[in-house]
């Protein structure tokens, strides 16, 4: 049902294909040194609506910062923050 | 305070919102105490109150959220996680030492919101 909605908009995408583009990783342009799991909503940009992490070439995270969400990730679900598996069906 | 040798850490856990408040307020006052009879120092409990859980544990779709901060000996850690492992009414718990980056994430959070919520004694 979500499916219509595409809330997760890549934040940076390589514009034309050929042309490197560099896109800047958006913790560390927003000067985020730590990820914190409690902030769901954030975590929640980089997660496809099946609540799979999205790859770093779709969002253009830094490895550094990716390794950190994974983390973030794991433990708000964990804490059932966030769901393993989301079921758009409900 | 400001250097103290002992870590800081913070916990959240989930507690079964079956029981009544009364009941809930006695488990977060009872960890509350646990960390302080071993030595540790309370800096905040934020009760965050009953959310929906992402998915159900033991059938149960909500859960009553508390976020505390506290400084402690590494020897409370692990009585303090035997203690939550235990009880029955805490569903799920997760403790985390702060380093330094997490601990100016911290900070700056604590002067983003200025102060949330009051050093709940319960």
């Amino acid at each position: 049902m979500a499916k219509t909605e595409k809330k997760t908009e890549p934040i940076a995408r390589a514009a034309v294909p050929g042309t490197k583009r560099r896109p800047t990783c958006p913790f560390e342009a927003a000067g985020i040194e730590y990820i914190d799991y409690k902030d769901t909503e954030t975590l929640k940009r980089y997660l496809n609506e099946q609540g799979k992490l999205l790859p770093r070439r779709v969002t253009g995270v830094s490895a550094k910062a990716q390794r950190q969400l994974t983390v973030a990730v794991k433990r708000a679900r964990h804490m059932a923050l966030l769901p393993f598996v989301a079921e758009n069906v409900k | 305070m400001a250097t103290d040798k002992r870590a800081l850490y913070e916990l959240m856990y989930v507690v079964n919102t079956v029981l009544n408040d009364e009941q809930v307020k006695d488990i977060v006052a009872r960890v509350s105490a646990f960390i302080r009879e071993n030595g540790g120092d309370i800096v905040e409990v934020e009760e965050r109150g009953s959310q929906r859980l992402a998915y159900p544990i033991e059938k149960k779709r909500n859960g009553y959220y508390v976020l505390a901060h506290f400084r402690a000996p590494a020897a409370l850690i692990a009585r303090l996680e035997r203690a939550l492992r235990i009880n029955d009414d805490i569903m799920r718990h997760l403790i985390l030492r702060y380093d330094a980056k997490m601990e100016r994430h911290y900070q700056k959070q604590q002067s983003a919101t200025p102060a949330p919520a009051e050093p709940a004694e319960a």
